[in-house]
């Protein structure tokens, strides 16, 4: 066989996996729901779940709660058929696909937020408990840390798990221990079965995410950040004042390391051996071929160190870094007990002060039916 | 090509195959291509976790449920027609569902079975009735009886359940135990005179590149 149909060959055979991908290619409007909705129908499929998550952050923001409810529920769907089998994820683990190839589906703190916001409008549409099996699901997503101390450690989704239960007559007193035990940023109060004006409330963007290493291998965490750091709710006489209850980037970066870094890690050293082989082989194949007696084992090396120069070169350690980009770093939660009627409810952000930022009011009117409880989802940010 | 390119060239093809096909960047991980789901007895050691309620549960639980309430003697000896109520399910598991789908399902297969043996009370259209009943008294509309007497039924029993769920999450994968119970209700007594249950674990574990 000729050396250059066999160079040949192994390059095409190389490069077969790494087919030209199809191009998804479209230009952005600027504004985040519309050019949400067309990456979703026309973004690369790995893609989908990633932008389901965003837009329906800022339908959530929007008061779009309708379709906030159907990009979540398509998300989760996704979510909750990951057991087994699946090929991209199969290739993403395998040498020369990069991770980022994989369905997306988010870290932990990703799949847990996408369960939160859809607890939150399970009870708006008046069925706590399917709320609380929403909050459930996320604090056992959270249960699988490295560092035991972090396991499911977020203080709303307990706090929400017991005041769900006591709104459905059965006794929260566990969940609302261990929301008080974990929490960091403050205790959450005592539960008002009363209490008929949920207001859920966020402040700040949220992590994000980069990748470290000599080969982009390491998965890292930026951590976000928040002028707010607290609310005013008011509604009829009452003034209620409200913290962080949760901070996304502690949970983001609080997770530990991943099975899949692992993986990485393994590719990386695989990228950087073959490198190393393949410059050996060119070297010292050189050396040899400038050699007559030596030249034939010298063409040899070169082409043995050019054909592993080509596989570490197509060797993908990079970690996948699409991240959910506009969660809000802090989550809140107030209840109120009002009258039943129309009622105005405003939210006021405040800075850690307690002074009030500017552009930071938000306001909406209700009518308080007796029997049901009214949800409502206050951001600091516009989408 | 000299006799020993021959032979070293291919050499050096398979090589590299076999580090290709060979290497496996996830060595070291624990089943890295996931574990499909398995359903399992309830009372089996399971060793992974995780997947929620699904269509053929629904299916399983609902038929074993009609087929236990038509054989109750306040049903199947009753004099008269037994009417029921459908009171909802409660969901305490960790997996937010359409319960009411139970419910429906149960109605139905005893309906198809029944044979008018019960009948069910449509309390959830109340409105709609009320608002036609209404319109009859007004004389808006017309009525084949005296629109002033009161029909509607009152209930003899309530039909209910619930949903309860033990979850176990390690690194070897999650398991998800449902128990699915439900009761029949004497609306006068408040004796429980009929109840039953199924039982479902499951469990499930990613892909290692999701872990």
């Amino acid at each position: 066989m000729k050396l250059s149909t066999g160079l040949g060959l192994a390059g095409a055979i190389l490069l077969a996996g790494c087919a030209t991908p199809k191009k998804y290619t479209f230009a952005p409007t600027g504004d985040p729901l519309a050019d949400g909705r067309t990456a979703i129908a026309q973004g690369p499929p790995q893609d989908k779940v990633l932008w389901e998550y965003r837009t329906a952050a800022v339908c959530m923001r929007r008061a779009q709660f309708a379709e906030a409810k159907s990009l979540l529920d398509d998300a989760l769907l996704t979510l909750g058929g990951i057991n087994g089998k699946d090929s991209g994820a199969k290739k993403a683990r395998g040498y020369f696909h990069e991770e980022s190839k994989k369905t997306f589906i988010g870290e932990p703190y990703e799949r847990v937020m996408a369960y939160y916001y859809r607890g939150i409008l399970y009870w708006m549409d008046g069925e706590p408990d399917n709320a609380r099996a929403c909050f459930r699901s996320g604090q056992l997503i959270d249960s699988d840390t490295e560092n035991k101390q972090y396991a499911a450690d977020y203080v709303l989704l307990d706090y929400l798990d017991g005041f769900a239960t006591v709104k459905l007559a059965g006794d929260g007193s566990d969940a609302l221990k261990r929301a008080q035990t974990e929490a960091r940023l403050g205790p959450p109060p005592a539960y008002n079965p009363k209490a008929n004006t949920l207001v859920f409330l966020e402040f700040g963007r949220g992590p994000g995410k980069y990748a470290a290493g000599e080969y982009g291998e390491q998965l890292r965490f930026r951590e976000g950040s928040a002028a707010t750091r607290g609310a005013v709710v008011q509604a009829g006489s009452q003034n209620v004042r409200v913290g962080p209850y949760d901070d996304v980037s502690f949970q983001a970066t609080t997770r530990g390391g991943r099975v899949m870094d692992h993986i990485l890690g393994n590719k990386a050293v695989f990228k950087s051996s073959t490198d190393i082989a393949g410059n050996a082989a060119l070297l010292g194949g050189v050396v040899a071929a400038s050699n007559r007696r030596t030249q034939e084992i010298g063409l040899g090396l070169v082409a043995a160190g050019v054909l592993t120069k080509i596989i570490s070169s197509a060797t993908t350690p990079a970690a996948d870094v699409r991240a959910w980009d506009n969660l809000p770093q802090y989550l809140s939660f107030a209840a109120l007990e009002l009258p039943p009627g129309e009622q105005t409810v405003t939210v006021q952000f405040v800075d850690a002060s307690g002074r009030p930022l500017p552009n930071g009011v938000r306001q909406a009117k209700i009518q308080v039916v007796p029997g049901h409880d009214t949800v409502l989802f206050f951001s600091d940010q516009a989408s | 090509m000299t006799y020993s390119m021959k032979k070293i060239v291919p050499s050096l093809f398979t090589i590299a195959a076999g580090i290709i096909l060979a290497g496996c960047a996830s060595a070291g991980v624990r089943n890295p291509s996931g574990v499909p789901v398995t359903r399992m007895g309830a009372d089996e050691q399971g060793f992974v976790a995780g997947t929620g309620v699904e269509s053929q549960d629904l299916v399983n639980v609902t038929d074993k449920m009609a087929r236990s309430i038509l054989s109750i003697p306040q049903i199947a000896n009753a004099q008269g027609t037994p009417r029921v109520v459908l009171d909802p399910v409660k969901n305490n598991t960790r997996f937010p569902i359409n319960k009411d789908m139970f419910l429906t399902r149960i109605r139905v297969e005893l309906n198809s079975q029944a044979r008018g043996k019960v009948l069910f009370l449509a309390r959830e259209r109340m409105a709609a009735l009320e608002h036609e009943r209404d319109l009859k008294q007004s004389g808006a509309v017309t009525s084949s009886s005296d629109p002033r007497a009161v029909e509607f039924k009152g209930a003899d029993f309530f039909l209910t359940g619930q949903l309860d769920s033990l979850t176990s999450r390690t690194s070897a994968g999650t398991s998800d135990y449902v128990l699915y119970t439900f009761q029949l209700i004497d609306a006068r007594t408040s004796d429980i005179v009929w109840e039953d249950k199924a039982e479902v674990k499951k469990q499930g574990l990613e892909d290692a590149a999701y872990r």
